[in-house]
């Protein structure tokens, strides 16, 4: 029987499987990262700390999430690409389950491209960062000649068989007609207009500590199982951190393998909550 | 100033927040709910030993306050010295138990010097205990009381050892009540 076909059964397949537990399981790869943006829900920067997770764990954690009945992965940081190996792991982990992988798209540059070859192909989309059609605008959040490098490194990337989403991330309504030459630009540089996202800057971590984005409680975030090397948490929006310190309250185990275990303890953390929806923020 | 973070109700991760619904449940909490997946498991294992038991009350505290003296637990013995206080012993028998004075002073009873004995020779020695303290334990305890009194030592030890290395802070009010008593 190919992998394909398995039947996964079991407690975490049957609540992926009846929208109980959100199917994507995510990973921080890394904390460290080139750029410091305003607005960043970890502190991330070339000075942090890079807390990674190993090749190896990443690996393990594609391969177990595929077994327990989850559906798709994710993998941000910090900007994973900083990582040598990544690309290779990606590509080794989407022969589990479809992933997407979030990076700032400014280690693309010239050669560097080629970094980017292992990508291509079914089973892997890699998100991008850009929030505004206007240079100095997207930069004065993301950085010096972000603006730049992103629209240089897109089309390059498409080129290359590389499916790219883009992800605006906006202190706006999520439907402002201000956005619209930002999206005009996204499908002028060949990402399908369904792959662009637009999401609110959600308030923790640095975001927190400038007064941006909207106040988000546990039920508010997607509880996607997310996977740090500073344990497993309740969603993507969880292992943020604030004046240098990570934020544990929607930590949910120090232990990340067997993935059995931070798996069941969210299952059993969102049968404890009252019923919510991100629907209304909009947050993923 | 413990040597690691106390997590407060703000930062209680998800499953451990129940802990922190009546209020500072204390450093241990506090400490442990930065390993969450723990907390229960050792809460419950906890609980049991040191709680309600086919044992009373006073002689668990013989165990639990003896035990955290011996093991030069600073937190614990603030700690158990009041409750074994409001469990009922005399300041004589704690001072006995604290090692102030000797057990014999606050001890007339041979079942309880009995019992004295078997925890300092578990809980203040390593290696094997000798036959002679088991069987004087045994002569005047049941079996199964051993056990249980047993268990709660071992729990305690862990607990010795988890403050202090961790270095947990004594509650502000129990220090100020033993002060006033001249038990601090």
């Amino acid at each position: 029987m190919s992998a394909a076909t398995v039947v996964v059964t079991g407690p975490i397949a049957e609540a992926v499987a009846a929208g109980e537990l959100p199917g994507r399981v995510w990973l921080y790869s890394n904390y460290h990262c080139n750029l410091a943006c305003s607005y960043c829900l970890t502190e991330s920067s070339p000075h942090s700390e890079r807390r990674q997770l190993s090749a190896e764990t990443m690996l393990a954690v594609a391969t177990q999430a595929r077994q327990l009945g989850f559906s798709a992965l994710g993998v941000t940081g910090g900007e994973p690409m900083l990582l040598p190996w990544l690309p290779e792991t990606v590509a080794a982990m989407s022969e589990h389950l479809p992933i997407v992988l979030l990076t700032n798209g400014t280690l693309f540059v010239g050669d560097r491209i080629a970094r980017a070859r292992p990508l291509a192909g079914d089973g892997i989309a890699v998100q991008i960062s850009l929030d505004s059609d206007q240079a100095d605008v997207n930069d004065m959040a993301r950085g010096p000649d972000n603006f730049a490098k992103v629209v240089d490194a897109v089309p390059r990337l498409v080129a290359l068989g590389v499916r790219v989403r883009i992800a605006t991330t906006t202190a706006g309504p999520l439907d402002d007609p201000a956005l619209d030459p930002l999206r005009q630009l996204v499908t002028s540089l060949g990402v399908d207009a369904e792959d662009h996202l637009v999401r609110p800057i959600v308030r923790r971590g640095r975001a927190d500590e400038r007064d941006l984005g909207v106040t988000a409680r546990a039920q508010d975030i997607p509880s996607e199982l997310t996977i740090t090397a500073d344990g497993a948490f309740w969603g993507s929006f969880g292992p943020t951190v604030r004046s240098g310190r990570l934020d544990t309250d929607l930590l949910l185990t120090r232990t990340v393998l067997p993935l059995s275990v931070p798996a069941n303890a969210l299952l059993a953390a969102v049968r404890g909550l009252p019923p919510g929806t991100d629907a209304n923020l909009g947050i993923r | 100033m413990a040597r690691v973070e106390l997590l407060d109700a703000a930062s209680a991760p998800l499953l451990a927040q129940a802990y922190f619904a009546d209020g500072d449940p204390g450093p241990i909490v506090a400490a442990l709910a930065t390993v969450p997946e723990l907390l229960g498991p050792t809460l419950g294992f906890v609980g049991a030993a040191l709680g309600d038991g086919a044992v009373s009350t006073r002689h668990k505290e013989f165990a639990i306050l003896r035990t955290s003296v011996l093991q030069g637990c600073r937190y614990c013995v603030h700690a158990h010295t009041a409750v074994a206080l409001d469990a009922g012993l005399s300041v004589d028998e704690v001072r006995a138990l604290r090692g102030e004075v000797p057990i014999e002073v606050g001890f007339p009873d041979d079942a309880e010097r009995a019992l004295i004995g078997w925890i300092d020779a578990m809980a203040g020695a390593t290696g094997p205990v000798l036959d002679d303290v088991w069987t004087a334990a045994r002569a005047r305890w049941l079996a199964h009381e051993l056990v249980e009194l047993t268990v709660t030592i071992g729990a305690t030890m862990f607990l010795n050892r988890l403050a202090t290395g961790l270095e947990l802070p004594s509650s502000t009010d129990a220090v100020d009540r033993l002060d006033r008593m001249g038990l601090a």
